[in-house]
């Protein structure tokens, strides 16, 4: 089983230096732990000036990665897919949003489309399916809530954040692993095909939960610090009865939904 | 003309009482008689009360109203009944242009974050533009929510299958030829807008904050710029970001569109599962139910078997993790987990501001504490002044109860 790993270039949220992303390095690990398990080949691959991050990854769990040179701001999809498509992994994954540049999260969409393979997106654990390949994967649902997928490969996958924390960084495997530099063929202006106009990051105000619509400074004000809210409205039981403490706490929890009702009601 | 002259003499002689026994030389006078001539004497009193509205708890005075004191009160107006006339629909007979909305509607129910995206939808549409909404047949409340127009889309298939469902949507987008397409930038609905811009070749504005007719903006390179941009075609609207509609109810009028229906070739996707959260294991920022201890239980076991039976998160205070009698990775608050659960049961805490601040993002509190006085009952929405091992026991005994099919126990 063949499987590749798409790495972008993030930047450090502090410090502004090149680095890879935690998801990138998830995927990372998922695609690790999946080879491992099923006796396969994991490839890094980053389209883009600086192979930093790549070489980072490879500290990460990479063995072998190919750093397909592209000047800055060019497009990297289409030399990603021509190098994927010579290649045919039965899988791809990628982080479902970059870190530090746009946060589109589009390039696994167009890459996908210009392969013409199917996306699986935020997923947070991979395994081989039962027949022949065919892959399981636990898409997440927030709240812990999974969707268990099983599919035919070969797939596009996005890694969600809820998926298994990376590897820690391996000094000796990241001068072990090899990383090949590809000079890749015509290049295309990137970009989304917005006219975008940039500006210092400014805080706006937060929305407060559970202020009315269009309502007034007061109503704000009670929504922001909670007199409105469930402990205004709340119920005080000084000294009561054990018994009847607990049919309170029962009956609220239910009407909160937080509790299934009494399997005989 | 003059006035007459007063005579006090002959006043005082006329209220003069005749002495009845004739034993006291003093005289008496009747000084509640009114006097013969000159003007009659005010009663404030007797006025205000004439002034005064009939009808209701509170004192109302038609001050307007000249009252001399024997004047009749004035008569109740009638109230104008407080009756809850329905708000008129507002109706949007030709909009100028269409701006789409393609909510989440998990579960055939608007999320607050699909109200939002409709607010967003609403300030782009304006006074001439209309809002068109594609959502499944059973969608509660999308006129008021802000939708002139309904579109029903994306109850005809019920399996999992995201790429079918985007080819849908996209053959539905172009027939409609609407100027924008808003989408909430959730799980579903953010992958939902990436596939259906990769499919349609059209760029898309992600995760924009601010939606206005002259502008959408995003925030760019981990928050050190923002990026802004004319609206265009397909764009996600980031959470808790736009208000939602707050204005009169909208008509959501059923709108039919012809499009083509696409054959889409089946799927790689076999079989596709959902599987529930288990509480036990769930990771604490994730939990939705957290049954939390403090330094007040004396009986961790009780309390574990409590988690258990509520199919709760277990939690606990810093007290207890600093003891070593809970693991460190549940512990709750500034320097532990900061939750986001729906409802948090808190056992024997007493609510210091380093807890408190774990808790903020909780909708619902329960506390059980022996302090009347402890920040955690103030905070909380069922606040039960107790000894916190007999409630426990009380409500294994009753969960056990109900569990064995005794029902609701008297």
């Amino acid at each position: 089983m063949k499987l590749a790993v798409l790495v972008a270039s993030g930047r450090h949220p502090v410090s502004d230096a090149t680095v890879l992303a935690r998801l990138d390095a998830q995927a990372i690990r998922l695609a690790a732990d999946l080879a491992r398990s099923v006796g396969g080949r994991t490839f890094g691959f980053h389209a883009g000036p600086d192979p930093e991050a790549l070489r980072q990854a490879l500290g990460r769990g990479l063995t072998q990665a190919e750093h397909l040179a592209l000047p800055e701001g060019a497009d990297p999809v289409p030399a990603l897919a021509a190098r994927l498509a010579a290649m045919a992994p039965d899988l791809i994954l990628a982080g479902r949003r970059g870190q530090g540049g746009d946060e589109s999260g589009l390039v696994p969409y167009a890459l996908a489309e210009a392969l013409g393979l199917p996306l699986i997106a935020d997923v947070v654990a991979l395994a081989a399916g039962d027949a022949a390949g065919t892959v399981s994967l636990d898409q997440s649902l927030g709240r812990g809530v999974l969707r268990r997928v099983v599919a035919r490969g070969p797939l596009v996958v996005t890694v969600h954040p809820d998926a298994p924390p990376p590897f820690a960084y391996a000094y000796g495997q990241a001068r072990r692993g090899t990383l090949a530099r590809l000079e890749s063929g015509p290049v295309t202006a990137g970009g989304e095909g917005l006219a975008l106009e940039e500006r210092p990051y400014r805080r706006r105000p937060k929305l407060v939960k559970g202020a009315p619509t269009g309502g007034s400074a007061a109503e704000r004000l009670k929504a922001a610090t909670g007199e409105a809210g469930t402990a205004a409205s709340g119920r005080l039981l000084v000294g009561p009865d054990p018994e009847d403490a607990a049919r309170e706490i029962l009956s609220h929890l239910r009407q909160i939904g937080v509790l299934a009702p009494p399997p005989s009601a | 003309m003059s006035r007459l002259r007063r005579d006090p003499r002959a006043e005082r002689a006329a209220q003069q009482v005749a002495n009845p026994d004739g034993t006291s030389p003093r005289p008496r006078y009747d000084r509640t008689q009114r006097a013969t001539g000159g003007r009659p004497r005010r009663d404030p009193r007797a006025e205000r009360a004439g002034q005064r509205v009939a009808g209701g708890a509170r004192p109302r005075y038609e001050i307007g109203h000249v009252s001399r004191g024997e004047g009749p009160a004035v008569a109740a107006r009638p109230m104008a009944v407080a009756e809850a006339a329905p708000p008129k629909i507002l109706v949007v007979e030709a909009p100028a242009f269409l701006v789409a909305v393609v909510p989440d509607a998990a579960g055939g129910r608007l999320s607050a974050h699909d109200r939002q995206v409709l607010g967003a939808a609403r300030a782009l549409a304006g006074r001439e533009g209309g809002v068109v909404i594609l959502a499944p047949e059973a969608c509660e409340g999308i006129g008021p929510a802000g939708a002139d127009r309904w579109i029903r889309f994306g109850d005809e298939v019920a399996g999992y299958d995201p790429a079918a469902r985007a080819g849908r949507l996209a053959a539905a987008l172009a027939a409609l030829d609407a100027r924008h397409v808003l989408f909430p930038e959730s799980l579903d609905g953010g992958d939902l807008a990436r596939r259906v811009a990769a499919r349609m070749g059209a760029p898309l504005f992600s995760n924009a904050e601010v939606v206005a007719a002259n502008g959408v903006i995003r925030p760019a390179r981990g928050r050190r710029v923002e990026q802004r941009a004319v609206p265009g075609l397909l764009t996600t609207v980031a959470p808790d970001a736009v208000a939602e509609y707050g204005g009169p109810p909208r008509e959501a009028r059923p709108l039919a569109v012809d499009a083509t229906p696409v054959a889409v070739p089946a799927g790689p996707i076999l079989s596709a599962t959902r599987i529930p959260a288990d509480p036990a294991t769930v990771p604490l920022t994730l939990a939705d139910f957290v049954t939390a201890a403090g330094n007040g239980i004396r009986d961790l076991d009780t309390f574990r078997h409590l988690v258990t039976a509520l199919r709760a998160t277990p939690g606990a205070s810093r007290v207890l993790c600093d003891a070593g009698l809970m693991p460190r990775q549940t512990q709750v608050g500034a320097s532990g987990t900061v939750l986001a659960a729906t409802c948090y049961f808190a056992l024997g805490i007493s609510g210091a501001p380093q807890h408190l601040q774990g808790v903020a993002g909780c909708e619902h509190v329960v506390a059980v504490n022996t302090d009347l006085h402890a920040a955690m009952i103030e905070r909380a929405g069922l606040a039960i002044v107790a000894d916190a091992q007999p409630v426990m026991d009380a409500l294994l005994r009753r969960l056990a109860a109900e569990a064995n099919g005794m029902g609701e126990a008297p």
